[in-house]
């Protein structure tokens, strides 16, 4: 357990530790809660907007972190030898494998929580016709939440920054978990001063997105083992934007044409049997790539 | 009987392409054992196979043929790896991870944690100098430094046997005095240790047995001292003895024995004499 924790945790430390995570975590949290400031059509769902916004922030900049991460920590820990440091010690491979792949799913889990988190506060916004209310001398309870939303996470930057100068803390880490936590003041604040319901049902959509990203994870780590990390990478993301990886279409398809958003359209939701068979696919690839990924591994000679 | 800590019989590898094309035949069929307690010094010119058998050794690679056993078991047995330590050629290391956490991890890699694995940790920073920059990211470490840090994480589990590939590559003569010390002591304490080194001169300092390779065969093996003394010949080294005297003793000598006498004058050896002269400025 000792060996899976210490693999694990350097694996979530690189993840986070890339400058690329920081600027990713960034553009997603601010992108996502400016929407309803800025949209200026709203196809007679005020929540739209932001909701497939929220959708696609997670999903196509999830994929970027999820690929990059694993391959780099995978792929790039092979090349670098800092792998073959670590596996001339007594660390079965299938544990190098399944521990670095625990800590990425981790690191992604941050970005989940607060791409989802800045998901539902612009939902909330936009769905209370906030901004339309102040411009029409209207309520303003909505503004705190807003404004939270998007300072935080240049605050996040600013804390991260500081204890970079003080502390010599890793400013990158640093700058994630921060952006994380100045994402929960937020949500706190739209729902204590909601006055519409939140849109909770967004959580299962959320984490089925969430899933396949962890699926793509798993089988970019996998793909590291044996292929070198840019071939990997550039597969991936073509694969993604062709749309002609078959297997994972359950879950992550076409956008312009996806069940998971097209549900949201006029107040619905994902079907519970729907989202049933999105989550076995998803587990079934995952434990697939895991255990393929584990093979490969033992397999491969590493000089 | 005592098992060898490292058996090596008929040991080859041919390294092939995506085809399985042999592209070069690294080993072509070592035999080598080592005892407890040897300095092991695994010596050779680039490409002769010195890197690729620690790797075989180490289980990293698998061999085209042949069999190498570490305390008896296969080297991919986590029973034998969980009694070695190892020091790659270069000093990987994660740059993001602090001194501190480099060897914290490499600790918990060996199955340590707790209070054992910070007190071993402290100790080792101290024991290689990094005490004072324990919590600097090892990215931003001079070679010297880094080289340091790998050096004490493969010593964080108090191994058996240790394998270092050019343990003293990067370091200063200082550091570099440090090391061969450090292995003596090592030695001492009764660890095997495997080395590899392009500088001659520190093998021979503290191997007690090496082998040779010559394009992936072993060209000479044995005892340090049994390989390079010439027992057919004798040196003497006389104190307070000037020029003019010691002319005059060699061929005294010469005439007495028959045969050639030569004489030269000892030298302190170059790392001596920067130790002391580096040791006097500070």
């Amino acid at each position: 357990m000792r060996r899976f924790l210490a693999l694990a945790r350097s694996a979530a430390l690189e993840a986070l530790a890339e400058p690329l995570s920081a600027v990713l975590f960034l553009v997603a949290l601010l992108t996502v809660p400016l929407l309803p400031v800025f949209h200026c059509h709203q196809f007679g769902d005020p929540a739209r907007l932001p909701r497939e916004c929220g959708f696609s922030a997670l999903l196509v900049f999830g994929l970027v972190f999820a690929t990059s991460s694993a391959v780099r920590v995978i792929g790039g820990e092979l090349a670098s030898g800092t792998a073959a440091a670590a596996l001339a010690r007594a660390v079965p491979r299938p544990l190098f494998f399944c521990a670095k792949i625990a800590g990425v799913l981790l690191a992604f889990a941050v970005f989940a929580v607060a791409v989802s988190s800045a998901t539902l506060v612009s939902v909330a916004v936009a769905e209370a016709g906030e901004i339309q209310a102040v411009a029409h001398g209207g309520s303003r309870a909505w503004i705190p939440g807003l404004a939270v939303a998007v300072i935080g996470p240049l605050a996040g930057f600013a804390i991260a920054a500081a204890a970079n100068r003080f502390f010599r803390a890793r400013f990158c880490v640093g700058a994630g978990i921060a952006l994380v936590a100045a994402q929960m003041p937020a949500l706190a604040l739209v729902v204590v001063l909601s006055p519409v319901d939140m849109a909770w049902n967004m959580l299962p959509a959320l984490g089925v997105l969430a899933l396949g990203c962890g699926v793509f994870i798993i089988l970019a780590g996998a793909l590291a083992v044996c292929l070198p990390p840019a071939v990997v990478t550039t597969g991936i993301v073509l694969s993604v934007l062709s749309s002609f990886v078959w297997p994972v279409r359950a879950i992550v398809p076409d956008m312009q044409n996806f069940w998971l958003v097209d549900a949201f359209a006029g107040g619905g939701m994902p079907s519970a049997g729907r989202l049933c068979t999105a989550l076995a696919a998803g587990l079934m690839l995952s434990a697939f790539w895991m255990v393929a990924g584990s093979i490969l591994l033992e397999r491969r000679e590493i000089p | 009987m005592n098992t060898p800590v490292v058996e090596i019989k008929g040991l080859k590898k041919t390294f092939r392409d995506f085809w399985l094309r042999p592209v070069a035949e690294a080993v072509r069929g070592i035999d080598l054992t080592v005892e407890k307690g040897d300095v092991f010094g695994l010596l050779g010119p680039n490409g002769s196979g010195k890197s690729t058998t620690i790797k075989l050794m180490l289980g990293l690679l698998a061999p085209s043929g042949g069999t190498v056993r570490l305390f008896g078991q296969p080297p991919r047995s986590r029973a034998a790896r969980a009694r070695l330590g190892y020091l790659p050629e270069l000093s990987y290391l994660h740059p993001f991870l602090t001194a501190r956490e480099t060897l914290l991890y490499y600790a918990g890699l060996s199955g340590m944690g707790g209070t054992a694995a910070k007190r071993r940790t402290n100790a080792l920073l101290e024991q290689v100098g990094l005490a004072s920059v324990a919590n600097r990211a090892v990215g931003g470490f001079s070679k010297g430094m880094a080289r340091r840090v790998a050096l004490a994480a493969a010593l964080v589990a108090e191994p058996e046997l240790l394998i270092l590939d050019e343990p003293t590559s990067g370091l200063d003569p200082i550091g570099t005095r440090d090391v061969k010390e450090l292995i003596r002591s090592l030695a001492s304490k009764g660890v095997t240790v495997v080395m590899t080194s392009h500088l001659l001169g520190d093998t021979e300092d503290v191997c007690s047995r090496i082998a040779i390779l010559s394009k992936g065969l072993v060209a000479a093996c044995g005892r340090t001292e049994e390989l390079l003394t010439r027992k057919q010949d004798a040196r003497f080294t006389v104190a307070g003895l000037d020029e003019a005297e010691a002319k005059a003793f060699a061929a005294d000598a010469a005439a007495r024995l028959g045969k050639e006498v030569s004489f030269d004058h000892p030298r302190v050896p170059l790392e001596d004499f920067f130790a002391e002269t580096v040791g006097e400025a500070r």
